[in-house]
């Protein structure tokens, strides 16, 4: 990421991404980790300090953007990172600083999960730049992620606007080459200018107030139909294919390379052309009706869900005396689906059916290689918790309490890791799983519920660093509103899914320094809860505390479960016991446990000898936490101390 | 006997809500454990036969197959099963002093037989607040401190299984009828195991009407009054008709019809008021507050009881005649009751390939038990 102009690395995307951050000259970046977005603001944390940068791991994506827009509004560049749901914590915020403008320029980078490959949705967030009236640039590949996220501030600037720059997974998480830039080595300093005049967008406060809303309004309204004649000019939109093309294709985004590849293999470059957009709202009507005007068919490929397809139909209707009556191909007419990620197979086959052209078989030779390899079928593998993972035996815990409560109770699911434990590695323990901080917030609401006949108690699981995003105000509402409900805080000292990022209860922040903490129980304690707090490793102690906690009739009780994750950089690699299954005790198909570790406990360090007839520890991967020893009824596997 | 899995275990006896929480299945494996007097299935398991099921008193207990195996050609059409003698007793001098809950009977009994070394561990029954747990007593002088009525059901066998799996023999019991019954069926070796080695060395049956389940009870006291107070509870011989809760601020009553609810479905099935399966069955004697009435039904049992008369830890008398008339007759109400429930909920004599049974004994004893179908008198 260092100075390098001029030169080509092969970089992924996030790092074209935050070279881009750079080549534009910004200081201040905030962000709250998500997958795929994690790495840009961990490149630019290694080179901040000497950039002259701000970089912080923020509490949420709503408290990023706020942070971000301070530095705008005091007249430095920013930039606030996040993946698609946490546009949706932004959004109220996005709103408003929308509406109001900038100063410095700012840049909202979503990174999206088409397919929710590291996701519970596949909500996408293109919408919003409709929605609440500001620019949206979707990079293509990989030199374009940084060109146009450098080019980004300056649109901002110009506009006086937000702007956004969506990547997709496929495009943060790929790797190409890209010739880096210069760096600029000017240092604005930081001023928020506010003696001005009440709506003067330079120099008065930035408020938002209900008086002026329509004059701002209308200002935010002339800022997007500059940035619309701006684009009809834009570099990063293209068109390559013949004069009078059969088809023409309109995409964006990592798409475009599905479309490329698609148009090539079936030899259609005579036959179609293909119109890239990187500017894609608001739309440069201009050029899009001088293309429109090209042929009477078009397909519009994107993924998920047809943003792209339905403005442009708009468009299409609207200009339709002048460029005629359009035949569009999409999501809406079943030729793309509207779930997942698309491919060149996807767009290949809407091609050949639109274009009436014999789908494009397998060679033959790689054909029957594929079918032998297929036949053998892959090893079965679930999704699971890795071996010493806390979760697992947190869950133990939680699970085991719940069956001897034995009152049909269940856990009120999160975000995080934590949330595989829907499945049978957490005990298919979890029953309700949705947004950050929704499981304490829909067991405050089941905890209401005993006046109308509801009498299952409800355990709402959150991780540390989700507890800081989104749990805060729920434990305030059910412990206000005297709700019945007990929290677990599954704390493995880290924002661990998406990395380890710091996180307000460590002392530590993205930028390396040492920072005052806030501690989780002291948090609870203040609001009203009781609190206590285990080690999930301690099985016994775990369930019982749990048990008490579920006999308790009134109020809400929150246990941390404090044990770091095993991944960790601290711990990884590090064993703290040697495990080994004892053959003269472990009876297996024989005991009356039916293989209780191997079949119910289901750590992957486990597994089946099925010469000896006994279970047996992987120790390749077995992370030596010890807990398996706990659970084995019979005694059979033994743990040793390491020195 | 016919005998199935956990997982069938589970559909016919959980949730059919027929578990007593007796603790029959607890403690053979990690799935099955008890809390706060409920049994809890952790996990589901796919075994085609267990102890668990075996055991369990609420799941194919075939009656005739447990007489056959106690000696008996089948099961008798007689209320209190098949018995050597009945009397009065209480406990002697030898236990001058100790507070029992009536008679001292049980208390002086299984004191003996620990203290003559006829079985190594007694496991009893203990209150923690109002939960009754298993307690293992290895001294005779621990035997009183759990000496008092529980009328909860209490999952002292998952005791008896502990003890077992820790390789205990010899094990003295004070059981309920159902829970004489799962242990009359593990003597049975059930699952025909080679190493297998009777673990019950006296079984002391108590005469049961009903239990009450443990957290209804808790719950339904506690809307009356401070549970932590509560020292003892009584339901004396009818007609009081009364449960009378002893605190520390005085006593209280609470009609019985007020507590019935709170029974569990499996005691409404249960077609055993005297503890069939045991050595010996004790019980209050109607009349007379400081006796018990005492069934010595085994060739064990005869012999316990001979030693303590003779050694002065029980005094015994020729029982009141006009009291058997009323023993049985409490009895067989409690059978035909039951029969007849669990005939209604078709869990008696169920055809094999169509519903699986709770409890299996010759249709001609049905009937005999049955009589003319009138309700008894006594009442649950």
């Amino acid at each position: 990421m260092e100075n390098t102009p001029g030169q080509r690395h092969l970089v992924m995307g996030n790092e074209a991404i935050s070279r881009g951050i750079l080549e534009a000259g910004v200081q201040v970046a905030a962000a709250y980790p998500g997958t795929p977005s994690s790495e840009i603001i961990e490149v630019l944390s290694q080179v901040a300090a000497r950039r002259h940068m701000y970089t912080e791991w923020s509490v949420n994506e709503k408290v990023a953007l706020e942070v971000a827009a301070a530095a705008s509004f005091a007249g430095l560049r920013a930039v606030a990172v996040m993946k698609q749901v946490g546009m949706n914590v932004a959004a109220d915020f996005l709103l408003h600083v929308a509406l109001r403008g900038i100063r410095g320029g700012l840049v909202l980078i979503s990174c999206e999960d088409p397919g929710g490959l590291s996701s519970t949705n596949e909500g996408e967030s293109r919408p919003y730049a409709k929605m609440m009236e500001f620019p949206l640039l979707e990079p293509g590949d990989f030199q374009e992620a940084k060109d146009m996220t450098r080019w980004a501030f300056d649109l901002s600037e110009r506009l006086g606007s937000i702007v956004m720059v969506r990547s997709v997974t496929r495009l943060s998480h790929a790797s190409g080459n890209v010739t880096f830039g210069q760096l600029p080595e000017d240092r604005p300093t930081a001023d928020f200018n506010f003696n001005g005049a009440m709506l003067d967008p330079d120099t008065g406060p930035m408020i938002n107030l209900p008086g002026p809303v329509t004059i701002i309004h209308r200002r935010q309204q002339e800022k997007m139909a500059r940035a619309a004649a701006l684009f009809e000019t834009s570099p990063f939109n293209r068109y390559d294919g013949p004069e009078r093309p059969e088809l023409l294709v309109i995409t964006a985004s990592a798409c475009q390379l599905y479309c490329r590849e698609a148009i090539e293999i079936l030899g259609l470059e005579q036959r179609v052309g293909l119109l890239k957009l990187g500017t894609t709202w608001p739309l440069p009507i201009q050029l899009l009706q001088r293309h429109l005007a090209l042929c009477r068919r078009i397909l519009v490929v994107e993924e998920v869900l047809p943003f792209l397809e339905e403005n442009l139909q708009a468009f299409a209707a609207r200009a339709a005396a002048r460029i005629g009556i359009k035949q569009f191909f999409g999501k809406n007419d079943g030729a793309l689906p509207s779930t997942g990620e698309l491919n060149p197979d996807l767009v290949m086959a809407a091609l050949s059916r639109i274009l009436d052209i014999a789908p494009m078989g397998r060679d033959d030779a790689y054909r029957r290689r594929a079918e032998a390899i297929f036949a053998k079928g892959a090893p079965p593998r679930e999704l699971t918790f890795c071996p010493g993972c806390p979760h697992r035996a947190s869950f133990w815990g939680i699970h085991n309490a719940l069956a001897m409560d034995n009152r049909r109770g269940f856990v009120s699911g999160d975000i995080g890791c934590y949330s595989l434990a829907a499945l049978p590695c957490g005990f298919e323990s979890l029953k309700t799983l949705h947004a950050m901080g929704s499981g304490l917030g829909m067991a405050s609401g089941f905890g209401k519920l005993s006046p109308f006949g509801f009498d299952q108690p409800v355990i709402a699981v959150c991780g540390d660093s989700t507890f800081y995003h989104a749990v805060m105000p729920a434990l305030v509402n059910a412990i206000h509103n005297d709700a019945n409900v007990t929290l677990v805080v599954l704390d493995n000292s880290g924002t661990a899914m998406t990395g380890f990022q710091a996180h307000p209860g460590l002392a530590v922040n993205a930028l390396g320094e040492t920072v005052p903490t806030v501690e989780i129980p002291d948090l609870c304690r203040a609001m009203g809860a009781k609190v206590r707090v285990c080690d999930p490793f301690d099985l016994p102690v775990t369930q019982n505390t749990l048990l008490e906690m579920l006999d308790d009739p009134q109020g809400v009780n929150v246990l941390v479960l404090r044990q770091i994750c095993a991944l960790s950089p601290e711990k990884k690699g590090k064993k703290r016991y040697d495990m080994a299954v004892d053959p003269q005790i472990c009876r297996a198909d024989d005991c009356g446990c039916n293989r209780f570790c191997t079949r119910i406990f289901r750590c992957p360090g486990l597994g089946y000898d099925p010469q000896k007839g006994t279970a047996r520890i992987d120790e390749v991967i077995c992370a030596g936490c010890g807990v398996c020893a706990d659970i084995c009824p019979s005694g059979a596997i033994e743990r040793k101390q390491r020195s | 006997m016919r005998i199935y899995g956990p997982q069938t275990l589970f559909e016919d006896v959980q949730q059919r809500g027929l578990c007593i929480g007796c603790g029959g299945c607890v403690a053979l494996c990690p799935h099955f454990k008890t809390y706060k007097g409920k049994t809890a299935r952790l996990f589901p398991c796919d075994r085609e036969t267990g102890r668990c099921h075996a055991y369990c008193p609420k799941a194919e207990v075939d009656l005739d197959e447990l007489a056959r195996q106690s000696g008996q050609p089948s099961y008798p059409a007689s209320p209190a099963g098949g018995y050597q003698r009945i009397v009065a007793s209480r406990s002697g001098r030898r236990l001058a002093g100790q507070t029992c809950q009536s008679g001292g009977t049980v208390t002086a009994l299984m004191t003996l037989a620990l203290a003559s070394g006829r079985i190594e561990s007694a496991v009893l029954t203990g209150t923690k607040g109002l939960v009754p747990h298993p307690v293992r007593v290895t001294h005779p002088d621990g035997v009183a401190a759990c000496a008092s009525s529980k009328y909860t059901a209490a999952p002292t066998l998952s005791g008896l299984n502990a003890a077992i799996e820790a390789g205990r023999r010899h094990i003295g019991v004070v059981a309920t009828p159902c829970q004489a019954t799962a242990i009359a069926q593990m003597r049975a070796n059930p699952l025909q195991q080679d190493d297998f080695q009777d673990p019950a060395g006296l079984v002391i049956g108590l005469f049961c009407t009903w239990a009450l389940d443990t957290r209804h009870l808790i719950a339904f006291l506690d809307q009356r009054m401070d549970t932590r107070r509560i020292r003892k509870m009584t339901i004396p011989p009818p007609p009081a008709e009364v449960l009378i809760i002893r605190t520390d601020t005085g006593d209280s009553e609470i009609p019985l019809d007020q507590i019935r609810p709170l029974i569990p479905g499996g005691c409404r099935i249960c077609p055993d008021m005297t503890a069939e399966w045991a050595d010996l069955s004790v019980g209050e004697l109607e009349g007379r507050p400081a006796w018990n009435t005492l069934i010595v039904r085994s060739e064990t049992g005869r012999a316990l009881v001979d030693e303590a008369a003779r050694d002065g830890w029980l005094e015994t008398e020729s029982y009141p005649s006009g009291q058997l008339d009323h023993l049985l007759g409490a009895a067989r109400g409690k059978k035909r009751r039951a029969l007849q429930q669990a005939r209604a909920d078709g869990l008696l004599n169920s055809a094999p390939d169509t519903c699986r049974a709770a409890l299996r004994l010759d249709a001609k004893t049905v009937d005999a038990l049955i009589g003319d179908g009138e309700e008894c008198a006594c009442r649950y």
